[in-house]
Formats: structure tokens, C-alpha cells, sequence
């Protein structure tokens, strides 16, 4: 289980997450919503710890984030894995190398035959021929970028996905797509998903629960069908798909 | 825990004290992430499985991309430090003097200094812009939530690879730079091949070869491990990547003169 302790964050002398407490359970897909700037990503990042809280703390199945040393954020870091808003491939490796990042730095080095049945079973399950496994990330389209991302996240079994921002900067198609492939991976691996998104259709396709984030604080949370019926005016406003406005 | 991809803006208030103790304070704050940063890369060495093989393609890089401007300005200023010698020259002081005068400066000063600046234009510019890429497009990020260390994977065979490439450009450049002084001391100077290699003789001394290849080490060091450390804290897209890089280049000069001073009378003592 992740749990999210009062987690305070000020950047750029704003505070951008304002004592957040959240739970999320194995198994779930949490989708975390709100409008840009109220602190997804970086929320985010502090269960990963790439960045530290000015007060509160995330624990990772009990780990301590915020007090990690460097073994303890390595735990952490080998149960959680992140796929990032703009895929953050390594432009110098093949897509081989990019997805074997993925595993424990030792064992490729060990049984370099199982290595490549992983990478070869993470592109099965984002939809990719091994024909793409010798082509450099540039080669390819953001689509697919993102599907390698995404094999790269899984490709290490970790018990944790987070996606930031997964469907940004796709077309609709390639959006759809992306959110088809999440939910079956989702599905496939049984890990807990937590997706960081202002995409409303996407969010109520995936989520089991909804966290809507406001001024760095939760303003709503529950499942997609409670947050269809909420009577906060502001949390349905941002709900409508056409409005993408600052929650009042 | 290590918080790469955090940023803060300092608050820009006030007349010129606190804007001189904000820049006091902002160096203070590079001084002691600088210190460690090289300590992290310092502590890494002692697995040299872990970044010799990247060490060995990013050496290969260096030198290839340094290699040819490196030779044209060693065997430039080896011809211009020989004609200038001997217009210094009093008449009746032996022509001699000007092979001394090409061997001292290439070796001493021109050799390492140049090649230098050369490296701190095409390397160091080149590890900012491709660190600070990285960081921009969160792929030190990425690094970090794979288990992989930064320090290790990225700063440590650029940083090993600068400081050792540099030693073979810095000989290739002082050789050239003494041969294009004898080309044009028999060229155009009223000088013999003899007298050239008489006074060339007559100068040398192991002390200041290897003052040359030391100074190489320093400034190889300087030059990577100034551009490594810029780029890990690029921020801002790509205007941002570009001002890296010209960061980078400008603190690796200012450094390689301010280490120049340094060292100079270093080589007096010793020599």
C-alpha cells in the first residue's frame, strides 16, 4: 500500500501540494485528476522520491520516502516503476536497451536469455513487433514511444505503476489507443496503477477511484460513479469534458 | 535522498547588498553541490565495471571531436610563437633562443592551455547540452526511478574519459606546435634545422613535460566535470539547454585561467 501522510510541497514560493493525505490500495488503478499546476506530478514524484517534502511523508509498502537513504529509496524504487509524461527514452540506446533499463542492473549481465524473453514479452504487451527492438527511440513515433515507455515500466514486474500524463501531447487516436493498452496492462499485470491525468474520459475509463487535486489539496475522491453524481458544482464543472478550468 | 529534478527560484528583492549576498549565497550553494557531486563521483571509481566500457566510447568521442582543431591550433600557435620569439630578439643573441622560446611556450602554457579551450569549446559544451537535454526531458529522472545512478551512468565515464584523452591531445598538440615552429624557423626566420634543435635541446627538461601533462589532467577534469555539473542542473526547455551550454563553457574557461594562475608558480617551485 501506498499512504500519502500530509504531504506538503512549496516551489517557486507556492505552495503547490497543501497537506495532501491519500491511501492507495494493492490492486487499485487510482486516477489522480485536477487542473494544471495543483500538484499531480509532483505528488507524484515524491512517491517515487524525486523530490523531498517540506513536511509530511509517503510510505511505500511501510518505507519511509522521505526518510530513505540511499538502500531504502532503492527498495522503493524496485516496487515502483513511472512512465513519464514525454516517455523520457534514452535517445543513444536501441529500444532493446531502453526497455532492459527496466531490469535489475545484475541480472541481465547474468542470463542474458531470459532478459530478452522479458523485453520481448513487455513489447507483446503494449502491442509491438520485436522488429522495433534494434531502432533508436527517434525512429519511432510518440505513439509508440509511449507504448515503449510503458514496456519499459513493466518490464521489471514492479508491484507499482504510476503514469504522468500519459495520453498528453498524442492525437485523440493515439490517445484512445494508450488508454486501451494501460487498462490491459493494468489488467494483465494485477499491479496497482496510479495515473496522474486531465483527461476526464480517460480517468472514467480507468479508474477504479478518482482523486480530484484543487490548490494542492483533495477536493473530491471516489469511485467514477460517485463523482458523476457529486453535487459540488465545481468538481462537476471540471468534469465536463469542455471545461478545463481552475477549480473555484 | 537525492532530489535531482527539484528547482527553486531565489526571491529577487532589494538594492545591491542583497543581491550581492544572493550571489554569495547561490556560490556557496554551487560550491557545496559541486563538492558532492565529485564525491559521489569520486566514490564510484572503485567499480570500474560499472562505467569503463561507456568511459571508453566517450574517450573515443572526445577525442575524435577535439582531434582536429586541437592540432591546427597547436601547430598555429607553435608558428606564431616562433616568429614572435625572434622578433624579441636583440640582434646578437643567437637565433637558438626562438626553439627555447616555441618549446617553453607549448609546453608550459600553449600546449594544455589551448587544447584546453578547445575541449571546453567542442567537449564541454557538448556533455552540457547532451546532460542538460537529459535532465529537461526527465530522462535523469528516469534513471533515477529505474535504480540507476546518474552519477555513475552519466558523469563518471565522461568526466574519467576527459581527463585521460586529454593527456594524448595535449603531447599531440605540443608536438605539432614544436614542429610547425621549426617549419617556419627555416622557413621564414634566418635559422638552420641545427640551431633549432640545439636550442630546443638546450631548453627542454623533463620537469616541464611533465608540468604539461599534469596541467592536462587538471584542466581534462575541469573541463568534464564543469560541463557534467552544469548540465545535471539545466532547466527551462530548450532555451534552457542552450543556456547551459554557454554556462558551461564560460565557467570551464574561467576556470581553466583562474587554474592556470594557479599552478604556475607550482612549476617554479618544482622546477
Amino acid at each position: 500500500m501506498i499512504h500519502i501522510q500530509g504531504l506538503k510541497k512549496t516551489l517557486n514560493q507556492k505552495r503547490v501540494l497543501d497537506g495532501v493525505h491519500l491511501k492507495i490500495e494493492e490492486g487499485e488503478t487510482l486516477v489522480i485528476m485536477g487542473p494544471s499546476g495543483t500538484g499531480k506530478s509532483v505528488l507524484l514524484k515524491h512517491i517515487v522520491g524525486l523530490m523531498d517534502p517540506d513536511e509530511g511523508d509517503v510510505l511505500v509498502d511501510g518505507i519511509s520516502v522521505a526518510n530513505a537513504g540511499r538502500k531504502e529509496i532503492q527498495q522503493v524504487r524496485e516496487r515502483v516503476s513511472y512512465v513519464f509524461q514525454n516517455s523520457a527514452l534514452f535517445d543513444s540506446l536501441t529500444i532493446r536497451g531502453n526497455i532492459m533499463l527496466g531490469l535489475p542492473e545484475d541480472r541481465c549481465a547474468q542470463r542474458d536469455d531470459v532478459c530478452e524473453g522479458l523485453v520481448r514479452e513487455s513489447l507483446t504487451h503494449v502491442n509491438l513487433e520485436p522488429e522495433v527492438l534494434t531502432l533508436r527511440p527517434a525512429e519511432l513515433s510518440g505513439g509508440m514511444q509511449k507504448r515503449v515507455a510503458i514496456a519499459r515500466a513493466i518490464v521489471g514486474r514492479q508491484k507499482y505503476i504510476l503514469y504522468d500524463e500519459p495520453t498528453t501531447g498524442l492525437d485523440p487516436v493515439n490517445a484512445a489507443v494508450i488508454t486501451d493498452l494501460i487498462d490491459h496492462v493494468s489488467h494483465d499485470i494485477e499491479g496497482t496503477t496510479v495515473i496522474v491525468t486531465h483527461d476526464v474520459e480517460a480517468a472514467f475509463t480507468l479508474g477504479d477511484r478518482i482523486v480530484l487535486l484543487s490548490n494542492g489539496r483533495i477536493r473530491a475522491e471516489g469511485t467514477p460513479e460517485q463523482l458523476r453524481h457529486t453535487e459540488d458544482a465545481a468538481v462537476r464543472r471540471f468534469l465536463s469534458p469542455s471545461s478545463f478550468v481552475e477549480v473555484a | 535522498m537525492t532530489s535531482v529534478s527539484e528547482t527553486a527560484a531565489e526571491p529577487q528583492r532589494g538594492g545591491p547588498l542583497p543581491a550581492l549576498g544572493r550571489r554569495a549565497l547561490a556560490g556557496v550553494q554551487h560550491a557545496g553541490r559541486a563538492g558532492r557531486l565529485w564525491w559521489a563521483a569520486t566514490a564510484s571509481l572503485v567499480e570500474p565495471r560499472r562505467y569503463w566500457r561507456e568511459s571508453v566510447a566517450q574517450a573515443k568521442r572526445i577525442g575524435v571531436d577535439g582531434l582536429g582543431l586541437v592540432l591546427l591550433m597547436g601547430a598555429l600557435s607553435g608558428s606564431v610563437m616562433a616568429q614572435q620569439t625572434s622578433y624579441q630578439l636583440n640582434p646578437g643573441l643567437p637565433m637558438s633562443l626562438v626553439a627555447g622560446g616555441v618549446v617553453a611556450g607549448m609546453l608550459t602554457e600553449l600546449g594544455p592551455v589551448l587544447t584546453a579551450i578547445v575541449l571546453a569549446g567542442r567537449v564541454g559544451a557538448g556533455i552540457g547540452a547532451e546532460l542538460g537535454t537529459m535532465k529537461v526531458t526527465d530522462q535523469i529522472d528516469a534513471l533515477l526511478t529505474l535504480g540507476r545512478d546518474p552519477v555513475v551512468e552519466l558523469v563518471v565515464p565522461r568526466v574519467v574519459a576527459g581527463t585521460i584523452i586529454i593527456v594524448p591531445l595535449v603531447i599531440l598538440a605540443n608536438g605539432i606546435g614544436i614542429f610547425s615552429g621549426w617549419l617556419t624557423a627555416i622557413a621564414i626566420l634566418p635559422m638552420t634545422t641545427a640551431e633549432y634543435v640545439q636550442g630546443a635541446r638546450s631548453y627542454y627538461h623533463s620537469a616541464a613535460l611533465i608540468f604539461s601533462l599534469v596541467k592536462a589532467l587538471a584542466f581534462g577534469f575541469t573541463i568534464s566535470f564543469i560541463a557534467s555539473y552544469v548540465g545535471l542542473r539545466a532547466e527551462g526547455g530548450a532555451a534552457g539547454v542552450g543556456r547551459t551550454a554557454t554556462r558551461a563553457v564560460v565557467a570551464i574557461i574561467v576556470a581553466i585561467m583562474v587554474l592556470d594562475v594557479v599552478l604556475a608558480p607550482v612549476y617554479k617551485a618544482v622546477s
